[in-house]
């Protein structure tokens, strides 16, 4: 079983416009800049990858969250030719943090905030007439675990189109939290680099159509399958046996070897945990793969774009078959012992011949997702 | 929807003053005064739990135990998922936060709370205590959310994700929630309820009490159509409507029930949880006579953006 990626939306702080963002990507441009929302005097940290489209003279206004989901999804669903009422097709979203930031805002500045709209469904509701939408709550896994979900929609019969969907914006209480926990404020993120500081968040949505498979779809990709589970272990680490087990079963879903993957999608957020067990586990379970598949990640230039995260990449790797180019992971000055057989691309954008990509996505409380996509030829 | 059958094997309620499903069924009101179940909660990872995790880890634990699922040893690690349900579960988290900010900058941030900014905080919390390693979803899906986390995990059970998935619809009631509801305190749900869906297969082989049968889902933007999608007979018969809360049954004349159960006139308004509270409500009624159960939760519009809507039925002779 396959279904096709009929349409793409992505709006973040290097690009409101898929476009735009691959671009910026091939580029190695980052978004990373100083943040706008938040008084400075209270934090140590300085950047942050802002969408800072604020209205003048407001430090930080409520609903941009969901602004962007909308955004994102009306673009997925314009190139996928389909009309805009989407009473009938089921609208999935992945987030971390929800609409969170417009309640620290109405909490504790007093800003108006109707509880309805502190829920995304009354958006999608509003502007698409969607029915049947939902928005699940799965960390940084969020939006690659509601693909994974879609596919059983599909595959159940329960719908032949299903919008999935992915926003987080930079709340107050995360950035604060981290500034308090990392021993020195990352000044960027710099997955896989010894000198990796942490994760720093970033503004955006992303949105895909996923399409049951039908003659007359055009379609560049084919999503081959999505694995999706727990590790039970810890609140906050991650488990590299259970990563690699994600992984292998994420290959058995899919039909596929190992040997067929061409590119990895890593999460790579640049926290010390994260970056060690992610490129153990993919050292692991593609060891003996020769040529070994060629890996990148996205986060040095969009920042942790949390539950949005999973699709952007996923969003790239799409661009990236469609294109034949890899985009490279910027930021990493000296790479960590574990990726040195990874491949890992740096610094510049490499053509390629791609067929296959896998796109990793792992959140707090031990939530991993492993996708697979492979270009449709012909 | 495919064919395979997907059935009730578990029930329980982490509510104070509420002795347990059949106290909701039998329409009790919750008894003031009484002990929190979140108070007599033991074992690790427990200091830093904010109260919508301690309160799902009671009713998770009981839901379990109902199912049978923790006598003689531990529960199937991989073929078990977990779905939570809540709104405002870490609400208290954020607010707390911005205001240590606001008062001592990030200085004054405590880091054990960083887990919890995470929506899905309590999942993983179930997820880690009882070893659940299946897919593990969070829903805050507004005031649906909890009969959509139901629909959520037949369909992780239907598409053989799992085999059973442990479902538990928390909320827990603080300032910081009345603040952005606007209910007052003494008006909002403070517990929780679970409920262990599972393929038909899978509780026969292991001998598992079906206690009840799922039936249709639907979510739709109009009320009407979403319970018209459930009873595809036409204006239904059920037994027992569980109706959204504060809704007077009289002018919703698409549904003939012979007797209503307003669980919110119980326990208060129950949000994310409600779904799942109204589930556990109608699988401890199925038991004393059978027949059908209709839950409604949301209003549609204009009120709300959707209603969602579900049937249940004793599911005779399937011991």
């Amino acid at each position: 079983m396959s279904w096709l990626i009929t349409g793409t939306g992505a709006v973040s702080s290097i690009g409101g416009t898929v476009a735009d963002m691959f671009d910026a990507l091939r580029a190695g441009r980052s978004g990373v800049a100083p943040h706008r929302g938040f008084d400075p005097g209270r934090f140590r940290a300085r950047n942050a990858y802002e969408i800072d489209d604020r209205p003048v003279g407001v430090l930080d206004a409520p609903g941009r969250t969901t602004n962007w989901l909308v955004e994102a999804i009306d673009q997925a669903v314009r190139d996928a030719g389909l009309d805009d009422r989407l009473d009938d097709v089921p609208i999935l979203v992945g987030t971390t943090q929800r609409e969170m930031r417009s309640v620290e805002l109405h909490w504790r500045d007093g800003v108006p905030l109707d509880p309805r709209d502190a829920h995304f469904g009354t958006a999608l509701s509003r502007r698409f007439g969607a029915g049947a939408t939902y928005t699940v709550g799965n960390a940084c896994a969020a939006s690659l675990y509601a693909l994974g979900l879609a596919t059983d929609l599909l595959d159940l019969d329960a719908a032949d189109t299903v919008v999935v969907a992915g926003a987080d914006t930079i709340t107050e209480s995360i950035y604060g939290l981290l500034d308090r926990c990392y021993p020195l404020p990352p000044d960027a993120v710099r997955p896989f680099d010894r000198n990796r500081r942490g994760m720093i968040q970033g503004d955006g949505a992303a949105a895909v159509v996923l399409q049951r498979d039908a003659p007359g779809r055009g379609a560049r990709t084919r999503l081959r399958g999505v694995e999706v589970n727990c590790d039970a272990v810890h609140p906050s680490a991650p488990d590299t046996g259970n990563i690699a087990c994600t992984m292998r079963q994420a290959h058995a879903r899919a039909g596929l070897h190992p040997r067929d993957v061409d590119l990895i999608l890593l999460h790579g957020t640049g926290t010390v945990l994260n970056d060690d067990a992610e490129a153990e586990a993919v050292g692991e379970v593609f060891a003996g793969v020769d040529p070994f598949p060629r890996t990148t990640a996205i986060k040095s230039m969009t920042g942790h774009t949390a539950g949005a995260s999973g699709l952007h990449s996923l969003i790239t790797a799409v661009e990236s078959l469609r294109t034949s180019t890899v985009t490279p992971t910027v930021g990493v000055d000296d790479p960590i012992e574990a990726v040195s057989g990874l491949r890992l691309v740096r610094d510049r954008a490499e053509r390629a011949e791609l067929a296959v990509a896998q796109v990793n996505s792992f959140g707090f409380g031990g939530l991993n997702a492993v996708a697979l996509v492979e270009e449709v030829r012909g | 929807m495919n064919g395979k059958s997907v059935v009730v094997t578990g029930i329980a309620t982490a509510l104070s003053g509420v002795d347990g499903p059949a106290d909701l069924a039998g329409g009790r009101p919750a008894r003031p005064g009484a002990a929190d179940p979140a108070d007599a909660l033991t074992g690790r990872g427990l200091r830093y739990a904010d109260r919508a995790t301690k309160l799902a880890l009671c009713a998770a634990r009981d839901a379990l135990e109902s199912a049978g699922l923790l006598a003689g040893g531990a529960v199937p690690e991989e073929s078990t998922g977990v779905v939570v349900s809540s709104n405002y579960g870490n609400v208290d988290t954020f607010c707390d936060t911005v205001d240590a900010i606001t008062r001592d900058t990030y200085l004054g941030t405590s880091p054990m709370r960083l887990p919890a900014t995470a929506s899905n905080v309590t999942a993983s919390a179930v997820a880690i205590r009882f070893r659940l390693r299946g897919a593990n979803v969070t829903l805050c899906n507004g005031p649906t959310s909890g009969i959509d986390a139901v629909h959520w995990a037949r369909v992780l059970v239907a598409a053989s994700r799992v085999e059973r998935v442990l479902v538990i619809g928390v909320e827990p009631a603080n300032r910081q929630v009345e603040s952005l509801s606007g209910v007052p305190g003494h008006d909002l749900m403070d517990g929780a309820a679970g409920l262990v869906v599972e393929s038909e297969a899978a509780a026969r082989s292991r001998r598992a009490e079906v206690l009840a049968e799922l039936g249709p889902y639907s979510r739709r933007a109009d009320w009407a159509e979403s319970v018209a999608t459930v009873l595809p007979g036409g204006p239904g018969q059920v037994d027992l409507w569980c109706t959204p809360g504060g809704v007077d049954p009289g002018p919703r004349a698409v549904v003939d029930a012979a007797a209503h159960l307003d669980v919110t006139r119980l326990l208060g308004e129950c949000s994310g949880a409600l779904g799942v509270v109204q589930c556990v409500a109608g699988t401890a009624w199925l038991a004393d006579g059978g027949g059908t159960v209709l839950a409604t939760a949301g209003r549609g519009a204009p009120d709300d953006d959707a209603a969602s809507a579900i049937t249940l039925s004793r599911a005779g002779g399937r011991r």
